[in-house]
């Protein structure tokens, strides 16, 4: 057991924290819509010439094929430097992106990789529906097969990115009569296809990040399909072993950072003298560090046995819990200003407001103690 | 960066887990057998980093975490620092209070460990000294009506390994009232099910398990910090000693509420982990100063 660093990867750290130091944008991400699609696209492109994209992508497609010790340490070097959110990039990144390496055709990710790396093709998820959100093999949306095409015909809903995006990992049911996991698709679905309908959604932080997207008739090329034809639940499972617990090492080096502003802000204002507070922030700064002992355990499971064990089901509820405690505290520590907030402020009202987004996107914090109860426990499953 | 168990940790931990199933078990920790310390000395598991043994501070913090969720000798805590800070010989747990010192394990003892102002110390233990039931039905105590003034140990570290191993003690009590809690909740039906099987119960385990995953987790981090006397060792344990302190007593907790009404006897054993939980409350407490990052 040891908690250092070799000299090879603290020399690998050095090497980014160099490159972030001169390279981050000084401007912050904009909140209006198109012109945080302009930024997001035009980070992304910084960062694969520079050769920091998919950091732990195959060299094949673009990526640097690097060790998962080295992706942690630029993880939380990026986030120490307060590198920008990846925005639109995001699904492609971290969801769409790893789906297609593990069990993509040559062709597809030949085609759609590089793309993703560039920062040149936006993706978008297309998963839940109004009536599959923690229960996702309730999914309803279809696809009929007509010579080489399907012709897909449903709705998905809270769709992050819809509006920009020009692709979508769109699971739907392609067998007839099929229920549950059986008979779905996971398939790349142009989002610039005819039939297809976005209304977006606002949220209660003002911001415009999500939609509700309509098919009526969209053809989509059978060639889209990955992983095979009613293979679809397997494929949208794969995606987690990718990220193999490091996919929220930026969250958390976020929350370190956060939890200080908060100790600077009580220390300023005087707050830190009422006791709740102290014993709060006390409480959450010893949680920061546990989180990321957890990380580590994690990803050294990983390095020793090529799979996550079942404890980071505990690392994602934990972060998403830890994170909104941290907001609300911030709201606390604000005081009666945040009655100010107007729609299009990027303040500490939106974070909070944004904040409640952790325990219910990607599953529930419900469903993760369910996970964590029948997983880690063995008790009996309930669904 | 390595915080998976290596081999020899492996094996240790799986030795010390076997021996404890046969001499330590928890339902029997009010009544351990009078030869308990011979044993507990013979096994290796009074001194581990003494000077004669050598092991690491994380290895000696997993095994106690193993002792710990067998309800171990609270004494064992104050002989492990002694053997490393002071000497060898078998030594009570010393609590100091106003104008008194509780004693826990003081038989056999020739003096106690515990900490005066955050600093570790010595004091003698009287012959006459006898452990009687107190709160925690597994740690004899005896009540010194003086408090003599103790010598003091002069390294810093002495402290802060007796704070990661009362954490590991606390991590192992609340890991026993989580498994506990899991096995009742398989077995007890109601509705014609396990009980386990409604969210209300399994999200209670759930977060059972949060709680120690967190602490364990921590528990290497600091220990391996102790052992690498890095600048943040103190952080990191304080830190720990935190989240342990607190899972014992919520799992503690929890699993009484989970067994129902077998779960408030005194024949059934939630209340020997939570009874623990609470005396470990008082050992070696974490600084709100250490934790907030105050610099002094």
């Amino acid at each position: 057991m040891d908690i250092r660093f070799s000299d090879e990867e603290q020399r690998f750290r050095a090497e980014c924290r160099d490159w972030l130091h001169t390279h981050v944008p000084a401007e912050k991400r904009p909140m209006n819509a198109t012109d945080a699609l302009d930024f997001d696209k035009a980070w992304q492109r910084r960062l694969f010439d520079a050769g920091w994209a998919g950091i732990n992508w195959p060299t094949d497609y673009g990526g640097r094929g690097l060790s998962i010790v080295q992706q942690v340490i630029w993880l939380e070097e990026y986030a120490k430097a307060h590198a920008p959110w990846i925005g639109a990039n995001f699904v492609g990144i971290n969801h769409g992106g790893p789906t297609l390496i593990l069990n993509a055709s040559d062709a597809q990710k030949a085609y759609h990789l590089p793309r993703i790396l560039r920062g040149e093709a936006i993706w978008c998820q297309g998963f839940s529906e109004p009536g599959a959100g923690s229960d996702l093999a309730g999914i309803k949306t279809k696809g009929r097969i007509e010579g080489d095409e399907l012709v897909i015909n449903g709705s998905k809903i809270w769709t992050s990115f819809a509006h920009v995006a020009d692709w979508q990992e769109l699971v739907l049911r392609t067998e007839e009569g099929s229920t549950r996991h059986k008979g779905l698709s996971w398939v790349i679905c142009d989002m610039h296809a005819p039939g297809i309908t976005i209304r977006p959604i606002r949220k209660m932080s003002g911001q415009v990040e999500f939609a509700e997207v309509f098919y009526d008739d969209v053809r989509v090329p059978l060639a889209n399909v990955v992983g095979g034809l009613g293979n679809g639940w397997k494929v949208a499972m794969s995606t987690l072993s990718f990220e193999r617990g490091t996919g929220f090492i930026a969250d958390q080096v976020k929350q370190a950072q956060e939890i200080e502003e908060l100790l600077r802000t009580a220390r300023t204002s005087g707050a830190i003298r009422d006791d709740s507070v102290a014993e709060q922030l006390a409480t959450m700064r010893a949680e920061v560090a546990a989180l990321r002992a957890m990380t580590y355990r994690n990803i050294s499971t990983v390095i020793r046995t090529g799979q996550p064990g079942p404890e980071a089901s505990v690392i994602r509820l934990f972060t998403a819990e830890l994170g909104q405690r941290l907001k609300r505290m911030a709201l606390q520590l604000a005081g009666p200003d945040i009655l100010d907030f107007h729609y299009g402020d990027d303040t500490l009202v939106a974070d909070y407001l944004r904040g409640f987004a952790s325990t219910i996107a990607g599953g529930t914090a419900q469903i993760q103690r369910d996970i964590i109860g029948e997983r880690l426990l063995g008790l009996p499953k309930s669904r | 960066m390595d915080l998976s168990l290596s081999p020899e940790q492996e094996s240790l931990l799986t030795a010390t887990t076997d021996w404890c199933r046969d001499a330590l078990p928890l339902e029997a920790a009010r009544h351990r057998t009078p030869t308990l310390w011979a044993d507990l000395e013979a096994m290796g598991y009074c001194g581990m980093t003494a000077p004669a043994m050598g092991l690491c501070h994380a290895t000696e913090a997993l095994v106690f975490a193993e002792l710990g969720r067998h309800l171990a000798p609270i004494g064992l805590l104050a002989t492990a620092v002694g053997q490393r800070w002071v000497g060898p010989g078998h030594f009570a747990l010393a609590l100091p209070a106003e104008g008194k010192i509780r004693l826990f394990d003081p038989e056999s003892a020739t003096a106690a460990i515990g900490l005066w102002e955050g600093q570790a110390g010595l004091i003698m233990v009287p012959a006459s000294a006898r452990g009687e039931t107190g709160l925690d039905l597994s740690a004899p105590m005896a009540m010194l009506d003086i408090a003599p003034a103790p010598n003091l140990i002069d390294d810093p570290r002495a402290a802060l390994h007796l704070q990661v191993l009362t954490a590991a003690f606390a991590l192992g009590c609340a890991e026993a009232s989580r498994d506990m809690a899991a096995n009742y909740a398989k077995i007890r039906e109601q509705f014609d099910r396990p009980i386990g099987w409604f969210q209300s119960i399994k999200h209670m385990a759930a977060d059972m398990a949060v709680r120690t995953e967190a602490s364990r987790a921590q528990l290497c981090y600091a220990a391996c910090a102790l052992d690498d006397g890095a600048e943040d060792a103190a952080f990191h344990i304080a830190a720990v000693r935190q989240l342990a302190g607190e899972a014992a007593i919520a799992n503690g907790r929890a699993n009484i509420q989970i067994h129902g009404g077998i779960g408030m006897t005194d024949e059934a054993s939630p209340h020997l982990c939570l009874k623990r939980a609470h005396l470990l409350s008082f050992i070696a407490p974490p600084s709100r100063a250490i934790l907030l990052g105050d610099t002094a």
